[in-house]
């Protein structure tokens, strides 16, 4: 008897439990949509329980017809959305095609040297990476391709080479080796071997490598933000810049609202899509480390 | 007793492993004259000993190598007007002419700015001229910015080290293979040497677009960093009118010896650690207990639920972030909730009375005001709770579905409680499971520049008189919620303080600690150290 009483508790517990945390996790969400529908740009005009019948785009509208010109400080959203784009995707070629190729060297090939490589690589990127901005803007300057977006995605690209070099490492151990040697013995060079033999069977670890490159040049802010001129800036640096209160002309938390969510959805969109990719990163974290 | 002695004879060996080396190489010299001629050739002009061995096309790439290294020289220096002009502008009495400085190219150069620094600077007088900070048509009438002449030197000094690479591999292939040739070896001919290469140097040759992105995006501004936290390079430096200098430890010396300097960093220090451990250890529970409720069977429509709190994950952290940071206005989404349930005011209260809250505000400021330094780093905590506890739900969520029943049953029949087996079977195997999982989020949290940064951008600011009279003098003030990283953001950036040097200072101990906790772990892991 004592035990089913035990048993309706926590059963009541566990509701209550689920059902607030519901209610904390959602209710933010639900402001941001309900304040990117609001028209003006004070954060008091939103209501708190959302009327979809008094909703207005005009931040909506804004975000989509303002144009910069020469003379303002603030390019308009389209432009950062597409030069955004271009970076991301060129930082998920690269990022695959670099990552497979020495993923699989350094999980299938013998080279003196290797651990050593590898561990040095691992212990690099372990600095903190804006300190070596002053060092990358230099060298950006020395080649003339400062303030040029694309040009970013090399940094994405190095920068994701070593811990990705070390997934695809360890996804490709998993993969017999028999393999590889019966093909080895049919012929067939090792890039034959990776391209025929390995690469469909690592599909689920480029998906997550994939996606995740994509992503990053939509949400790292520093390096645009320091790379960039005004005219040139990507996304993440239109939504900072105006949530930022010191920037005065162009602070409308409003605005940032429906920007945010004019990126937060695709991305989302995108992880829903990829989700059996995504859970195998996140094992793959949990035993790799 | 046994061990020290043989420690000490592998010390000997390795410090005398070059003499004997040299001594080997020397001997194999004396018996291989003709081989050596090669090799000599070789070192003058790369390439000419492999075509004295007759290996004309491997010949022709060295050749063309050094050419090119030697027309890049050429024409990015000023050589052909350095004697017409040394002729006409003198060095000054008492002073010299800086050759490699005035006419050097892009190598000598590079090199020269490395180890030097600059040697002429703004707004003086040189070889009888003035030097200004940008001279468009007589280079050596440009002032020397140290800065830059720091960062060119290590992508020269980088490049020229794999240039030296291939020249001293040029000068040992054209001895090895004039001695094969002479012990009546074949000369191996272009393709088939092509070929041999492709072969042995596969693996290097695949790396080495990786390698050259590597060097180029990550050691160099590593090296430069690094190299920064040994100069007095700040802003207050009036560069190319001053140069910067090698100071040694100086900036070390500053940070550690000036109290109140000092006393700031260990608060921020104090922080960073709390802060990364809380936000993990909190982040690590709620997943857990989150994940324990859905999963108990006594949850319906665990589908819906999982969604649902998987939300903050799916959405962007910076995005979450400053939506957050809109939360915590003054005006945002918490105060206004507050006002609605009629809660303001014991809440304020009950905030004031636990010691957050600096002062009974209504509203109340949640990230700005100077007194509520310890509400801001409570709610930069609880926004931390909020992102991150969902990925520990799904991992853990993860393990649980993945346990072995059979050991449940095995328990059950033994007669272990159910709290007896959550205890010994279930927490066992999650800990184990999500172990390199917290370690990484603790390094992860513990460089989290986005968490502070977006959130409440360092702030709020400490109160005038706890700051130190170094800070104000010198700027670099950190705000109260910063941690490490973001405020060596703010230590190389924010416009009052660009002290480079002591960014890289702190850069340094970050890498230090965090490097040698990712050492340790790798080292733990087997997949790293195993060989197939």
């Amino acid at each position: 008897m004592k035990y089913k009483v035990t048993n309706i508790f926590l059963a009541i517990f566990s509701y209550t439990w689920l059902i607030a945390a519901s209610f904390v996790v959602l209710v933010p969400v639900i402001w941001m949509i309900s304040a990117a529908f609001t028209r003006g740009n004070l954060l008091t005009s939103v209501p708190l329980i959302p009327d979809p019948s008094r909703w207005s785009l005009s931040n909506f509208e804004f975000i989509f017809t303002y144009r910069s010109n020469p003379a303002s400080q603030m390019a308009d959203f389209p432009g950062a959305f597409l030069r955004t784009l271009q970076i991301a995707i060129l930082t998920t070629v690269g990022v695959t095609f670099f990552s497979v190729i020495t993923g699989f060297a350094f999980a299938r090939l013998r080279f003196k040297g290797k651990k050593f490589m590898l561990l040095t690589m691992m212990v690099l990127q372990m600095f903190p990476s804006f300190m070596g901005m002053v060092a990358l803007f230099l060298l950006f300057r020395t080649f003339g391709i400062l303030n040029k977006p694309n040009y970013l995605a090399l940094i994405y690209i190095a920068g994701s080479i070593p811990y990705n070099t070390f997934l695809v490492r360890g996804f490709m151990r998993n993969i017999p080796k028999s393999l590889d040697e019966s093909a080895a013995i049919d012929g067939a060079s090792p890039l034959q071997t990776l391209r025929l033999i390995l690469f469909p069977l690592i599909i689920p670890i480029i998906g997550f490598l994939a996606v995740g490159a994509f992503m990053g040049p939509w949400l790292d802010f520093i390096l645009q933000a320091r790379f960039l001129q005004p005219e040139n800036i990507t996304v993440s640096v239109w939504l900072f810049r105006t949530t930022d209160p010191f920037n005065t002309l162009f602070y409308n938390p409003l605005r940032f609202m429906a920007g945010a969510l004019l990126i937060a959805i695709p991305i989302m969109v995108l992880q829903f899509f990829m989700q059996k990719y995504l859970v195998y990163g996140l094992t793959s974290g949990a035993e790799k480390g | 007793m046994d061990k020290k002695p043989r420690f000490d004879q592998k010390l000997l060996a390795i410090f005398t492993k070059p003499f004997r080396v040299l001594k080997e190489v020397l001997a194999d010299i004396k018996k291989h004259p003709d081989a050596f001629k090669s090799a000599l050739l070789s070192v003058f002009i790369m390439g000419a000993g492999q075509f004295r061995n007759k290996q004309k096309s491997k010949g022709a790439i060295f050749l063309g190598l050094f050419l090119l290294v030697v027309l890049v020289e050429v024409l990015t220096g000023g050589y052909i007007y350095a004697l017409d002009e040394i002729a006409r502008f003198p060095a000054d009495s008492g002073g010299t002419v800086y050759f490699i400085r005035d006419y050097g190219g892009f190598f000598s150069y590079g090199l020269w700015g490395l180890f030097t620094l600059g040697q002429v600077v703004g707004q003086t007088i040189y070889r009888g001229q003035f030097v200004e900070t940008f001279n468009k048509n007589i280079p050596w009438l440009t002032a020397d910015n140290s800065v830059t002449l720091l960062g060119r030197g290590l992508i020269v000094f980088v490049i020229a080290l794999v240039i030296f690479g291939f020249y001293v591999y040029n000068i040992v292939d054209a001895y090895r293979t004039r001695k094969q040739i002479n012990a009546g070896a074949e000369v191996e001919t272009g393709i088939k040497y092509f070929k041999r290469l492709w072969n042995d140097m596969f693996p290097y040759i695949i790396l080495i677009p990786s390698l050259v992105m590597i060097m180029f995006f990550t050691l160099v501004p590593f090296l430069f960093s690094f190299l920064l936290a040994f100069t007095n390079y700040t802003y207050r430096l009036q560069i190319p009118n001053v140069l910067i200098r090698w100071v040694g430890f100086d900036t070390f010396r500053l940070i550690v010896g000036d109290a109140g300097w000092f006393n700031m960093f260990l608060g921020v220090l104090s922080w960073t650690f709390i802060y990364a451990i809380m936000s993990s250890v909190t982040v690590y529970l709620l997943g857990l207990f989150q994940a324990i409720i859905i999963e108990s069977k006594f949850v319906k429509v665990k589908k819906l639920w999982r969604t649902i709190l998987i939300v903050p994950w799916a959405i962007p952290a910076m995005i979450s972030l400053m939506v957050f940071r809109n939360v915590f206005d003054t005006n945002g989404l918490a105060n206004q909730l507050l006002y609605a349930t009629d809660m303001m005011r014991p809440v304020s209260t009950f905030l004031y009375n636990i010691g957050l809250q600096g002062r009974l505000d209504n509203p109340i400021f949640w990230l700005t005001a100077n007194y509520n330094g310890n509400l801001a780093k409570f709610v930069v905590l609880i926004v931390n709770l909020w992102l991150g506890a969902p990925y520990f739900m799904m991992l853990i969520t993860g393990v649980l579905t993945t346990l072995p029943k059979d050991l449940y049953e095995a328990a059950s029949i033994d007669g272990a409680t159910r709290f007896q087996q959550f205890k010994s079977i279930t927490m066992p195997l999650i800990l184990r499971a999500t172990l390199p999982a917290i370690v990484m989020t603790f390094t992860f949290n513990f460089n989290n520049f986005g968490a502070i940064f977006f959130l409440t951008g360092g702030g709020p600011a400490f109160a005038r008189e706890v700051i130190p009279q170094s800070m104000r003098i010198m700027g670099g003030v950190p705000g109260q919620t910063d941690i490490l990283i973001s405020w060596i953001y703010n230590l190389s950036f924010a416009s009052n303080a660009q002290l480079y040097n002591i960014a890289s200072v702190y850069s340094i101990l970050i890498f230090l600690f965090i490097g040698s906790i990712s050492v340790f772990n790798l080292a733990r892991s087997k997949g790293l150290w195993e060989e197939d």
